[in-house]
């Protein structure tokens, strides 16, 4: 850089040529991701693993960091926060009790109903050892993956509410895409009014609104939860609390700060694939009635043996053996015909139960 | 014999410091994309490999060739965790737009040159926005990619002047080469 300039070499050959081939292959590049977004995904998970230890080691000064950074603005309000938590403490603590007296009464009312108990969800605790907050991208890793079966798709969430979602898991770290960021977009639950929405997140830290029903009502500080539409969340994580963006449409201010975030939860959550019922259970033989046997003229000419006692392929067939239930869908049917015989005394077994 | 040996040794010196802003600029984008921030993900990281690019695209573009330059876009696309490909296109159309006004670019000195880059790095995250508004088929917010702007800007000084040490002391000497 003499006399504060850079010396300039010649390059031999024509570089034009090259230029325009690489450029074209760039945009097949992006063509390509556009296809397959998860191109480089296996890349990159191999280098978050490789990564592991030395993001363990940092984690711990780069926490104290942030902390002595987030401390410094607070020492100038330590009066007013400590009498704002005391103020919230007592309020909470009223709660509180208040919800121990609703929890009883929901229980007995379930048990009155018969209600099928929410699912116990399975969770697996994680620390964020990493964030990686890019323009486009706003994501953050967390030192559980594959080995503590942590897989994509599975809720995250902190002590607050629902930070985001894996969306890529390798042998011992996860990238959880977060609920603020442009790609992100899941099925939520307004209450009151089970208005249903899209939450999609535009890399603002207040995720919008999208898909609401033009005769939706809202109002701000309606709470969203996850709807659970799809069966890859479960329905009702606490998300966040509705306000008005100034022009005409809803944003969500979300309950967890994923910033401030450092100890997580990830939720092992799948719904089971949704099974043929049983024969005992299709109305039609639930109700007593007896299905109307085929002609057995028609049993030749559709080429299916019309042996009694056997099922073709398209016949639901009752299980041979109970399906093992396991503790995350432990839920006590209260049809309870669910494994026995197609027969009418069957099905009135399941009408005296119900 | 020593001749020869000594004549080995410098060729495969000098292959090696060929391969230096390469290297320079894989080291930029994973130094750039480490999992850590110290403002709790407030300000996004800067785009360090683009310093690399621009300055051995002005200096030795023998060096820094659009294929190099497609590598450490790419690079930079599987360790930031974006789109496929984003950043290698925006690399390299940056790199285009540097190339086509080389000399107007290393004329600049000073405050020039940080405004010269500031340029490069603009065409960079405008070509970013423009090609993740048409993936979306919306308009992100324009704030995050300004702050990247910015921080990229803002660590160009220094980020300049390691290349530049490792400029004259690694490739300088090859200058011969050229």
């Amino acid at each position: 850089m003499a006399n504060g300039t850079w010396k300039i070499a010649r390059g031999r050959g024509n570089a034009q040529l090259p230029l325009v081939i690489v450029v074209a292959l760039a945009v097949v590049l992006v063509l390509v991701g556009k296809a397959q977004s998860g191109l480089f995904d296996r890349a990159r998970v191999h280098v978050t693993d490789w990564m592991y230890p030395m993001l363990e080691r940092v984690r711990g000064p780069v926490q104290s960091f942030d902390r002595w950074m987030n401390s410094i603005g607070e020492v100038f309000s330590v009066y007013e926060q400590n009498l704002k938590l005391r103020e919230e403490n007592a309020r909470l603590r009223q709660w509180h009790n208040a919800e121990i007296v609703l929890e009883g009464r929901v229980k007995h009312y379930e048990a009155l109903l018969h209600a099928v108990p929410d699912p116990q969800l399975d969770a697996v605790l994680a620390r964020v050892i990493g964030r990686s907050s890019r323009p486009f991208l706003q994501t953050m890793i967390l030192d559980a993956g594959n080995a503590d079966n942590a897989k994509p798709g599975q809720a995250v969430i902190d002590a607050s509410g629902m930070i985001g979602r894996i969306y890529l898991s390798g042998q011992r770290t996860s990238w959880v895409i977060l609920l603020t960021d442009l790609n992100s977009r899941i099925p939520v639950t307004i209450a009151p009014g089970n208005v249903q929405a899209i939450l999609a997140g535009d890399n603002s830290p207040m995720p919008m609104l999208d898909q609401l029903a033009h005769t939706a009502t809202l109002k701000a500080g309606d709470q969203v939860v996850s709807s659970g539409d799809g069966g890859l969340l479960p329905p009702g994580l606490p998300i966040g609390t509705v306000v008005a963006d100034g022009k005409g449409g809803w944003r969500v201010a979300l309950l967890a700060d994923a910033g401030q975030a450092q100890d997580v939860e990830i939720l092992k959550f799948a719904r089971e694939p949704e099974q043929l019922p049983a024969a005992g259970q299709l109305p039609v033989e639930a109700a007593g009635l007896k299905a109307e046997a085929p002609p057995a003229a028609n049993a030749p000419a559709s080429g299916v043996a019309a042996k009694p006692g056997t099922a073709n392929a398209l016949t639901p067939k009752p299980p041979a053996t109970k399906t093992p239930v396991t503790t995350a869908q432990a839920a006590p049917k209260p049809v309870a015909a669910a494994s026995k015989p197609a027969a009418p005394a069957a099905a009135d077994d399941s009408e005296t139960d119900q | 014999m020593a001749f020869a040996e000594r004549s080995q040794a410098g060729s495969a010196l000098r292959a090696l410091g060929r391969q230096v802003p390469l290297i320079s600029g894989f080291f930029c984008a994973f130094l750039s994309n480490i999992p850590i921030s110290l403002t709790g993900g407030a300000l996004p990281p800067p785009l360090l490999a683009l310093v690399p690019i621009y300055f051995w695209c002005l200096v030795r573009p023998d060096l820094m060739t659009p294929a190099t330059t497609f590598a450490i876009g790419i690079v930079e696309d599987v360790l930031s965790g974006g789109a496929p490909g984003l950043w290698t296109l925006s690399f390299v159309l940056t790199y285009a737009a540097v190339a086509r006004s080389r000399d107007s670019f290393a004329g600049l000195s000073g405050l020039g040159a940080v405004l010269g880059f500031s340029v490069a790095a603009l065409v960079a995250c405008t070509c970013a926005y423009a090609i993740t508004a048409l993936s979306f088929w919306r308009l992100p917010l324009p704030g995050p990619i300004v702050s990247e702007l910015a921080m990229t800007v803002l660590f160009y000084v220094p980020t300049a002047m390691a290349i530049g040490a490792i400029h004259h002391r690694l490739v300088g000497p090859l200058r011969s080469d050229v």
